[in-house]
């Protein structure tokens, strides 16, 4: 059932909006690849990501009516949707003891319970191992594992009014890097 | 600072990935209703950032997208098919309809797997709840006695304890057919309330108990039949309000008026 027809955003979010089943399916082809890629980045686990990628989408379906073309793009939110249950599923209990457990499983018998893939130098951190150390680590922090700018000061032990210009300042070159 | 500045100051890279806070946020959305220029640049970067990270992708799991679907199709509201002529006629669906039609067969067949097997798991804990229950009324049981014994001996050791209490041992008499007999008497001088404590006696046969006596003015006078049945510590017998000594002699069951003396097993003297 791979979609034939391409839409255009405001058709997409028209489709969208009459629950066509159709546009949901090029949806998905043309975008969980990318929102994947972004999960996977967050939470490190294949499994995991596909269990957030699911959760994202049911939520796009069922929430597409509170999207509103004017605060921004159809994938910015998608982006933001998915980022954020990523971060909920990193801050969660059960994500805490795959960890444990998988370090108990690690040593005991050396196999992986989370499996971590190797992301290193695919979709966003392959941007980010561009920037410079300093900017990389507050990017890292920020985007990749959720912290607010007040726990950046403290982790970082630097001034809050430097994280924001810091994190502004990757951003701008960031930027420069997505061609 | 002016619109330019404010644009390039990285107000909306921030603001279109989420890491803006939310006065910012707030001041942003206001400034993108305000001025078509930052509103543009906001768009300009957000179509660089979807185009960019459009050419990253990693594919999810294949069974991922039938499963969302499936769980979406859930939601639709499908008309139910047609029943015409009592003969149930067949839809024919297309598409995704057919895909979602597979997957909820499968899904069918898993959840009735899924419920043979929570039903055997709810037999089972059944079966292990009522152990439990068992064991649980067993060591409540246990408790109960212990309790019981318990507070026989607090309330042995506080007759024991009872500075009013004269103590009358009875030995074994002269002529007892058990001679290494003995029972002692605990008489509260205050009360007159006796207890007796059996030390050693041999168990009685079947249609015989032990009578205690009191000896008044040199005549018995009965103080009350005990058991030796069960494990005893004191037993509270008749109130006596004076006695010289005391003596047990082994009975016909309920008692006699008379002691048998050839059946006397211990006698003591009062000392105080």
């Amino acid at each position: 059932m791979a979609s034939t027809e391409t839409y255009s955003e405001q058709e997409l979010i028209n489709a969208l909006k009459d629950r066509d089943d159709q546009a949901f399916s090029y949806l998905y082809d043309h975008y969980s690849g990318s929102l994947y890629s972004i999960i996977l980045q967050i939470v490190k686990s294949p499994e995991m990501a596909a269990d957030i990628l699911q959760e994202v989408f049911i939520n796009i379906w069922r929430k597409i009516e509170s999207y509103d073309p004017l605060k921004g793009r159809l994938f910015t939110w998608m982006l933001n949707i998915s980022r954020n249950a990523s971060i909920d599923m990193l801050r969660s209990k059960g994500y805490m003891n795959s960890l444990k457990n998988q370090e108990i499983t690690d040593n005991v018998y050396g196999i992986d319970l989370v499996t971590q893939t190797n992301i290193d130098g695919i979709g966003l951190t392959k941007f980010l191992g561009k920037l410079k150390p300093e900017h990389r680590i507050l990017i890292e922090l920020a985007y990749l594992k959720g912290y607010t700018h007040e726990e950046i000061a403290q982790i970082e032990d630097i001034p809050l009014g430097t994280v924001k210009t810091r994190i502004r300042n990757a951003l701008l070159q960031l930027k420069v890097y997505l061609k | 600072m002016n619109l330019q500045e404010y644009i390039l100051s990285g107000i909306i890279e921030s603001y279109v990935l989420g890491l803006a806070s939310a006065e910012d946020s707030v001041e942003f959305e206001r400034m993108c209703d305000a001025h078509q220029e930052v509103r543009a640049a906001r768009n300009a970067f957000e179509l660089q950032l979807e185009q960019s990270l459009l050419q990253q992708k990693l594919e999810p799991p294949r069974a991922l997208k039938s499963r969302i679907f499936s769980e979406i199709g859930m939601e639709k509201d499908e008309q139910p098919p047609r029943i015409i002529s009592g003969k149930p006629v067949l839809i024919p669906r297309k598409g995704f309809a057919r895909y979602v039609a597979a997957a909820s067969l499968v899904l069918l067949f898993g959840s009735v797997l899924l419920n043979l097997y929570l039903l055997n798991q709810y037999k089972k804990s059944i079966a292990q709840y009522k152990e439990l229950v068992a064991t649980q009324t067993q060591i409540a049981g246990a408790n109960q006695m212990l309790q019981t014994k318990l507070e026989d001996y607090e309330n042995a050791l506080r007759l024991m304890k009872n500075p009013l209490m004269e103590i009358v041992k009875m030995p074994g008499a002269p002529a007892s057919p058990a001679p290494s007999s003995m029972a002692t008497v605990y008489w509260n001088t205050e009360s007159k309330e006796v207890y007796l404590l059996v030390n050693r006696l041999p168990m009685p046969v079947p249609d015989k108990q032990y009578q205690l006596w009191a000896i008044v003015d040199g005549h018995p006078v009965d103080a009350g039949i005990f058991d030796m049945n069960k494990d005893l510590s004191f037993v509270k017998l008749k109130t006596i309000p004076k006695a010289e000594a005391f003596a047990i002699t082994l009975e016909k069951k309920g008692g006699s008026t008379t002691p048998t003396m050839e059946a006397m097993y211990v006698i003591g003297k009062v000392t105080g």
